[in-house]
């Protein structure tokens, strides 16, 4: 038996509240500012209700096996072969890809922003260190610490928020639809549902306090991430008009550079790498733990900690393998779409494997 | 090669045994690990043991077999119950312990006056054994019992003593009862004034009150000595707080003896549940160490917890209760310490009330005080004792000072080296100004100062006497002045080390502002090398460690991480009245210290008017 710690509601909330947010540091919304242009901060609104109802479809699978994870729920869904299979392919590999790219794409924002001259390799191999830590310790250290940064994390977003309303421009949301409602509400839901931490909460739901809190949990952080999000793109888009907000690399960057608040507090970018650096190591532990306890699960071992380094140096080779930066956020582009799989697609399949067992009426009680 | 095996150790993988939530009690695991150790112990201490028996030569073997005294072979099967000497059970201690103490053990009180006396004498290494003194005395009884009195010279007060030999020689002028064997109860019940008289047929008891200061008392024809207690070493009476001083509060601080120590939390907690209890520790040494907590109040799982942990120390002696802490905490090899030691009663009382439990040592003026989390490590007495107001304030300033404590440096270093932007261009100026005829890197010079800081620091507290605090201040003074005009140093950096050194020195904890010391070295080292993202990867690192930490089963971080009921004496010192229960997370068997109006007065709309 595989030992997890517990914690609790609140801190299960902001630590997926945290590590869906991490994404909004990284060049992701100048991807949605490209779909939906003055309307970006649209985009998210259908992520969010596709989040919302991927809360609740694992809350119905839960609802069935109350005391086990997704892991255990698919295997005994689909069997032994088939449901390990699963496993394996759609979620190992899923913390394993978007893990990989977030060390990448967190190592590249930090070349960018500071450290112009460091090899790659290094920056890299310096998120990995703290994933492996955190991953070793364990989810229960991860939650505390996320409890213990959240505050800071969002204090730093609400100054950016306030330093930036001298450079508001409201007509800058203009026109209110953008590039129209298909763009905002079709393309920028695809775009925005992989975001969301459903799978993660589905494999760490026991530590959470087990199924009867999962729902709740799931729903406020998923409002929480998706709230942030879509006043970190009104900001943008407010600051800078859409065209703009387009071409650059990492927004937010953009936006700290910006701030001015006198001639003595100007261009405190420096302090929200402390941030970003901080979010982006407790992303990385958490895809990486997410990664070795559903192995672990999968191969039905007693502890996960062995798999971490493996894991862990797989995660460092993938992210290297991309050329550039350019290369990393296309990959990204594609895997939001691969993500959906085990957000959303898995538990329907369960739940469809469950109806087809006869069983679908107890799974949808 | 063991340097070898302990660098595998440290990087190979071992499974977590650390316990699960926000438990007190006992895992089945510990359970298990704990009947091992219990009374059975001996037969199977340690597996390791066995194999290194096997490969040891027989030869060897036979040398550490423990010698018997003559005629008390068959003594061998009584074995001391008490699970607090559990150190003698230890076939590694055994090995390496005197003979003396091994006979000690197994060694019963003879009716035989000459056969005591020569059992004491060997134990004792006599002749040559200079302040143990055996005085022999004839009891004025009718007939006259011959016996001899041991002690050791300036463990017992001789006034007592005095007193003691007056009555049995001098007013003890009454027959002897029939039944010599009821002798050593007729003493102790008739003969002898003294308070605590108490009768022993082992001679490990008697051992141990002797070396602690008692008279045994060996009588002819009697398989039992008497033991009166005369205890009165010279010692250090109550004294001032010398680390934890305050302006507001109590001026007295823990001493060096036991009693004293017990007696100064007793004189501040008036209530009958107030438990003190005794353990030993040590093969060699067995000093005492006492448990105190309220029976009421303790939570039963942390107060059985501390105990098992004490009881299952095996080492050869504990000379200060900084040592017992290392045997105890939970994370030793973290830097953050996880165990409060106190000087102040008033504090361990404060810790007692809240359901905390105090572990006294013999000889130490430190007394340790657990669970306990950080918040509680940056408090002071003072806070409670001052008005609200400014208890709040001094804590915002001391979480300021934490800070700056072991982050200040790096930050330098960082905005100097990576940042330059975040500096206005005046300052920019003035620190490349005065950085102009300074011939090191940054890194160098931080260095430089931190570390003759530091040796300042350590100099002027071995510096004996008046001149240490004047050689500190004066020294640095000096030294940053003549480091400055030498060109090795800039101006600002001086600056910087001096805050960073205040603000150490405002953490109230002295094991925690040393940790921060530490901490300080690697954020100095990280944003040197990676600017603020060293940073945050230390920042990162050092949360999650910490956050990951437990005192006797409390996490470290609580009521923050993880968030538990708050109450009203975290950062902000909320009034008193607001302090309406007792730490959630202790786990205290009554939680409410006192009503939601627990003003009455206020309750009386009709105050200061007649009815």
């Amino acid at each position: 038996m595989i030992k997890e710690g517990t914690f609790g509601p609140a801190e299960a909330i902001v630590l997926l509240a945290l590590s869906s947010l991490s994404r909004g540091f990284l060049s992701y919304p100048r991807s949605l500012v490209e779909i939906a242009g003055p309307a970006a901060w649209m985009t998210p609104l259908g992520g969010l209700a596709v989040a919302l109802v991927g809360v609740y479809l694992i809350s119905l699978v839960f609802k069935r096996n109350p005391g086990y994870t997704i892991i255990e729920t698919t295997e005994q869904a689909f069997g032994p072969f088939i449901g390990t299979a699963l496993n394996v392919l759609i979620v190992v590999s899923a913390f394993e890809m978007v893990g990989a790219l977030f060390l990448r794409e967190f190592s590249e924002a930090m070349l960018t922003t500071t450290l112009r001259f460091a090899p790659i390799s290094i920056i890299d191999f310096s998120f990995l260190t703290m994933g492996l830590l955190g991953a070793y310790l364990g989810i229960e250290a991860l939650a505390r610490t996320a409890r213990l940064i959240y505050l800071y994390v969002l204090a730093g977003l609400l100054i950016t928020v306030l330093s930036l309303i001298p450079f508001w421009n409201f007509y800058n949301l203009l026109p209110l639809l953008g590039k129209g409602v298909s763009r905002d509400f079709l393309h920028g839901t695809y775009a925005t549902a992989g975001i969301a931490e459903v799978i993660l909460a589905a494999v760490i739901v026991q530590a959470m306090g087990g199924v009867k809190n999962f729902a709740r949990i799931g729903y406020i952080s998923m409002l929480i991430s998706f709230g942030i999000l879509i006043v970190l793109l009104v900001t943008l888009v407010l600051t800078y008009n859409w065209p703009i907000s387009e071409e650059f690399t990492l927004p937010f960057l953009r936006l700290y550079r910006t701030i001015y608040l006198g001639r003595f507090f100007q261009r405190p970018e420096a302090v929200f790498i402390l941030i970003w650096s901080v979010v982006g190591a407790l992303k990385i532990s958490l895809m990486l733990y997410g990664a070795a306890v559903s192995l672990a699960r999968s191969l039905k071992l007693p502890e996960y900690r062995p798999l971490i380094w493996p894991l862990g140096l797989v995660m460092y080779i993938i992210g290297l393998l991309p050329l550039d930066m350019p290369a990393a956020v296309n990959l990204d582009v594609y895997l939001r779409g691969f993500v959906l799989i085990p957000d959303y697609l898995l538990p329907l399949l369960i739940l469809a494997a469950y109806w087809l067992k006869g069983r679908g009426k107890c799974a949808g009680s | 090669m063991s340097t070898l095996k302990h660098l595998l150790k440290l990087i190979s993988y071992q499974e977590n045994t650390d316990r699960e939530g926000f438990i007190l009690e006992e895992t089945a695991n510990d359970r298990q690990t704990a009947q091992k150790s219990g009374p059975s112990s001996e037969s199977q201490a340690a597996p390791e043991h066995g194999d290194n028996k096997e490969k040891a030569p027989a030869g060897r073997r036979s040398f550490k077999k423990p010698v018997r005294p003559s005629g008390k072979a068959n003594d061998k099967t009584k074995k001391r119950k008490d699970s607090g000497r559990s150190g003698e059970e230890n076939p590694d201690q055994e090995s390496g312990q005197a003979n003396g103490i091994k006979q000690a053990e197994e060694l019963s009180v003879s009716a035989s006056l000459a056969e005591n006396r020569e059992i004491v004498g060997k134990l004792y290494g006599l002749p040559e054994n200079k302040d143990i003194i055996v005085r022999d005395i004839a009891i004025g009884t009718d007939p006259v019992i011959e016996g001899f009195a041991i002690f050791i010279d300036g463990l017992v007060d001789k006034s007592v003593q005095d007193l003691l030999f007056q009555a049995l020689m001098l007013f003890a002028a009454r027959p002897v009862p029939p039944g010599k064997g009821k002798l050593a109860s007729y003493v102790k019940e008739r003969l002898l004034p003294g308070n605590q008289v108490s009768v022993r047929t082992q001679f490990r008891d008697i051992l141990d009150a002797v070396n602690y200061g008692d008279t045994a008392l060996f009588l002819e024809g009697c398989a039992e000595a008497v033991l009166v207690e005369t205890k009165g070493w010279e010692h250090r009476g109550v004294d001032r707080p010398t680390v934890e001083q305050v302006v507001r509060g109590p001026q007295e601080a823990f001493s060096e003896t036991l009693r004293a120590n017990t007696a100064l939390i007793r004189k501040l907690i008036k209530n009958e549940n107030l438990t003190t209890e005794f353990l030993q520790v040590g093969a060699r040494n067995r000093v005492h160490v006492a448990v105190m907590y309220l029976r009421d109040l303790a939570n039963p799982a942390l107060v059985a917890e501390v105990k098992r942990r004490i009881n299952s120390i095996k080492t050869d002696h504990i000379i200060d209760s900084g040592v017992l802490e290392e045997f105890i905490q939970d994370n030793p090899y973290n830097l953050n310490p996880t165990v409060m030691a106190t000087e102040r009663p008033d504090r361990v009382a404060a810790g007692i009330f809240n359901g905390r439990v105090a572990i006294i040592v013999d000889g130490s003026p430190f007394v340790l005080l657990v669970p306990v989390t950080m918040y509680e490590m940056l408090h002071t007495g003072e806070e409670l004792y001052s008005r609200w107001q400014l208890g709040t304030f001094i804590r915002y300033l001391r979480a300021l000072a934490f800070n700056l404590s072991f982050l200040l440096p790096g930050l330098y270093l960082s905005v100097v080296l990576f940042h330059h932007e975040m500096i206005p261009t005046e300052l920019l100026l003035a620190i490349a100004g005065n950085r102009e005829r300074v011939p090191f890197p940054s890194i160098v010079e931080v260095l430089l100062m931190e570390i003759s800081f530091e040796l300042i620091r350590e100099a002027g507290l071995r510096i004996p006497g008046v001149i240490g605090s004047t050689i500190g201040i004066v020294g640095a003074l000096i030294l940053g002045q003549a480091a400055v005009q030498a060109n090795i140093v800039s101006p600002i950096l001086v600056i910087l080390v001096a805050v960073t050194g205040l603000a150490g020195f405002a953490i109230p904890y002295y094991s925690l502002a040393f940790a921060l010391r530490i901490y300080r070295f690697f954020y100095i080292s990280l944003g040197a090398a990676l600017g603020f993202f060293g940073i945050a990867i230390g920042l990162f690192t050092q949360i999650i460690l910490t956050a990951n930490l437990k005192s006797f089963g409390v996490p470290y971080l609580a009521p923050i991480g993880p968030r538990t009921v708050t109450g009203a004496d975290i950062v902000t010192r909320l009034p008193v009245f607001f302090h309406k229960k007792r730490p959630d997370y202790l786990n205290p068997q009554d939680i409410k210290r006192q009503p939601d109006v627990s003003r009455g007065w206020i309750g009386h709309k009709t105050g200061g008017k007649d009815d």
